[in-house]
């Protein structure tokens, strides 16, 4: 029978193993100074025989004997398997002698080098593929330092950077990447921007005698603008703020009903107007509730240890700046067709309903259907 | 109901790595590799290495054979599975995969190639590519009792306990007995315990292969424990850890279970001679804590670089360890929640649901668990152990 046969491997599979032991691992330290490196590279014993082989004797031991005996092979590998580049130019790599280093996991061999390199080393290039073809899950572990910027990379792999920056701009990386977050997040998750857009089509308008009429100038659309956009900002950002660092939690499916909830009365209250002189309260009593939304997209990603304030920050900045770049984009245009009637008897109601009724799936969705 | 642990391959993008959990553990382990410095060997005698079965050069060339080869690649790739799990040695996953990948780029891919590299994809916790992977291989072979059971088995670390159900019953064709074992072991875990372990109990001996047995000896172990019944489950641990000395998942439960009864030099005696395998060594870090042992900064240290190599790796396979070894060994509760918050996201055994009760009740933040404890009522989890976090306090 069948399964009789694979029996072992079924149970074996079921209780699945606690695992332990390190994963395949090679440390390579690198200094920059210039055009000049200088570092070490390492393999584990165990990597290396499996590598090029040193148990002479075959006796299932690796002694020091064997492994100088083969170091010209082993350096014959790192050469093969290992290239420092600057523009596209080959650094050029001189190995010193042989040493073992013991690590808690085990003996590793270690080899000294220096090189130097084309051009000044801004962007490094580093090409890593030791112990390619035989352990898909060996990764080269870097540390790599220029001045007293110290920084670390994975090698190996497919997700393995190709060009390493050693300018000192990691922090500011790290800040521009949130910022790219928040943005991003504003402009893909469209829900908080259909929830603004219905606070703010009718900014451009003024509820007089039971009906919508053109505002006369900029300035009150201008203001009731300013208005809603402060309120909704004040509001995430609280929300936001408190979440992030985990002083209020609300359960993320609570938090996301009400966010469609709110869009529905935002939009509907543009098409039986409820309240027209005060949008900025609707932004800022709901923006709460999107600041909760905000969070949980911050907290897949996590903030650095190091920087969580001015992570957080650039987070909220990017939300910002994706929400003027809305204004900015559509604003204008309302203004400049306010008194088109159609803007006023169309384009108002019928996409407001079409932003509620939109609204009403995602809440449904969110609050009955979701997991 | 432990350790489902291997490594995780899953490589989510991070945008920014170093959290909390992290920090504090790399910092441990600043400290773990300090003294480390090269040095040239004075004596060509010294041992630096020694090589376990079936990773010296020599096998390179059987390797060579199993790119061509499928008689050669499955047998080889199957042998560095079981090595992996009897061991516990990572690598032996890595070299598995490495005699997979061409036969898994073949198109068609190899069906039993693609089960192979589910189960090496569920070691190192990426369960949803293991899923893929075992959707495909069961498209070609709807039958495949090592596939389904596979299924079942990450869908049940998962906690998708309908859907691993129904892998189940895919194997009563094939044993009806086995299917019976995987079908208990999950209503035990879905508001059945009760049921479940007396049919368990009932299940007859004779009917199952010596490794069911030993299973069967580990899934009643759990369930007494579960109960309540510390007596059975010590009783049935012992059992199965003579039939299975191997079984390593019932050797950390049972140290689990002698921990949780102050039987701290017990522990260290059952867990001697694994102390190359982390979620052991944990266990013993946290019985040398309880003795106030010399050997423990050792082990902290040790436990420590593991922990960091994993996160310098992008890799959290011991997650589930990492927390408890902040909460049991290091006293840091709030990191100790982080890890077991992340932990959570990834994979849902009962073991899960403690450490992060325990970790967000040390760190006086119940809310953090609401989502796991929520998870715990849906399923009706019965668990003794579970119970005073479930419950509202007074």
């Amino acid at each position: 029978m069948k399964v009789r046969q694979r029996l072992a491997l079924i149970l074996v599979l079921t209780a699945t193993a606690a695992q332990a032991h390190v994963a395949s691992n090679g440390f390579l330290d690198v200094e920059v100074r210039g055009r000049d490196l200088s570092g070490s590279i390492e393999l584990a014993v165990r990597d290396v025989e499996l590598a090029i082989g040193v148990d002479a004797n075959r006796d299932g031991q690796v002694t020091w004997g064997e492994l100088r005996a083969a170091e010209p092979q082993l350096a014959a590998y790192v050469a093969q398997h290992l290239s420092v580049g600057v523009a596209d130019s080959a650094c050029a790599v001189r190995l010193g002698s042989l040493q073992v280093n013991p690590r808690v996991d085990g003996n590793y061999a270690w080899l000294p080098f220096t090189a130097r390199c084309p051009a000044l080393v801004r962007e490094l290039q580093i090409q890593y593929t030791m112990m390619a073809g035989i352990d898909p899950s060996h990764r080269g572990l870097l540390r790599l330092s220029a001045g007293s910027l110290v920084q670390t990379f994975v090698l190996g792999g497919a997700d393995a950077p190709a060009t390493l920056s050693v300018e000192r701009s990691s922090p500011w990386r790290a800040i521009e990447q949130y910022f790219r977050a928040g943005t991003w997040h504003i402009w893909s998750g469209i829900d908080h921007l259909l929830f603004l857009l219905s606070l703010l089509l009718p900014a451009v308008l003024v509820r007089a005698h039971g009906r919508w009429e053109p505002v006369e100038n900029a300035r009150p659309a201008l203001l009731s603008i300013v208005k809603v956009v402060t309120a909704f900002t004040l509001a995430h950002s609280i929300t936001l703020s408190l979440a992030a660092l985990n002083v209020v939690h609300l359960p993320s499916r609570l938090t996301e009903s009400v966010i469609a909830a709110s869009i529905i009365v935002a939009a509907l209250n543009n098409i039986f107007p409820a309240v027209t002189e005060s949008r900025a309260r609707i932004a800022f009593a709901f923006g709460l509730l999107h600041g909760f939304g905000f969070a949980s997209v911050l907290a897949d990603m996590g903030l650095p240890s190091g920087a969580r304030l001015l992570s957080l920050v650039a987070f909220n900045c990017g939300i910002e700046a994706g929400q003027l770049a809305l204004v900015l984009a559509v604003m204008p245009i309302a203004y400049a067709v306010r008194r088109v009637s159609a803007y006023r008897r169309a384009v108002l109601p019928w996409g407001s309903a079409a932003i509620a009724s939109l609204a009403l799936v995602w809440f449904i969705q969110r609050a009955f259907l979701a997991q | 109901m432990m350790s489902q642990s291997v490594l995780q391959g899953c490589r989510r993008p991070r945008i920014v790595r170093g959290r909390r959990a992290a920090a504090v553990v790399l910092a441990l382990a600043l400290v773990a590799t300090a003294g480390a410095t090269p040095y040239v060997p004075g004596n060509d005698a010294e041992v630096l290495a020694h090589l376990p079965a079936g990773a010296t050069h020599a096998s390179i060339q059987l390797r060579h054979q199993a790119v061509q080869r499928r008689d050669v690649a499955l047998p080889l790739a199957q042998f560095y599975v079981s090595q992996a799990r009897a061991t516990g040695d990572l690598r032996f996953l890595g070299y598995a995969e490495g005699v997979l990948a061409p036969w898994l780029q073949r198109s068609p891919p190899d069906p039993a190639a693609l089960v192979l590299q589910a189960t090496v994809l569920q070691s190192r916790h990426s369960f949803d590519a293991a899923l893929n992977e075992l959707d495909r291989a069961l498209r070609a072979r709807p039958d495949d009792a090592q596939a389904w059971v596979t299924r079942a088995t990450v869908l049940r670390v998962l906690g998708r306990y309908d859907e691993a159900e129904l892998s189940c019953e895919r194997l009563i064709a094939g044993d009806a007995a086995v299917a019976q074992l995987c079908t208990q072991s999950l209503r035990a875990l879905s508001g059945h315990l009760h049921s479940a372990y007396q049919a368990v109990r009932q299940l007859p001996q004779q009917s199952l292969s010596v490794a069911a047995r030993a299973w069967r000896y580990s899934q009643l172990g759990e369930m007494a424990q579960s109960l309540g019944d510390e007596r059975a489950a010590s009783h049935w641990f012992v059992e199965c850890l003579q039939l299975a000395p191997d079984d390593l998942y019932t050797r950390a439960a049972y140290a689990d279970l002698l921990l949780q009864q102050g039987r701290a030099v017990d522990t260290l005696e059952l867990l001697k001679g694994f102390e190359s395998m982390e979620p052991m060594l944990l266990r013993m870090a946290i019985a040398q804590r309880q003795l106030n042992d010399p050997q423990l900064p050792e082990t902290r240290a040790l436990l420590a670089n593991a922990f960091a190599v994993e996160e310098q790796r992008n890799e959290a396979v011991h997650r589930r360890e990492q927390a408890r070894f902040l909460l049991d060994v290091e006293a840091q509760p709030s990191a100790a929640l982080a890890a077991a918050r992340q932990n959570w996201q990834v994979q849902r055994e009962p073991a899960d649901l403690l450490i992060l009760l325990r970790a967000a009740h040390a760190a006086h933040q119940n809310g953090a668990a609401a989502a796991a404890a929520q998870f715990a009522n849906l399923h009706a989890i019965e668990d003794v152990r579970l119970r005073p976090y479930l419950e509202p306090a007074p």
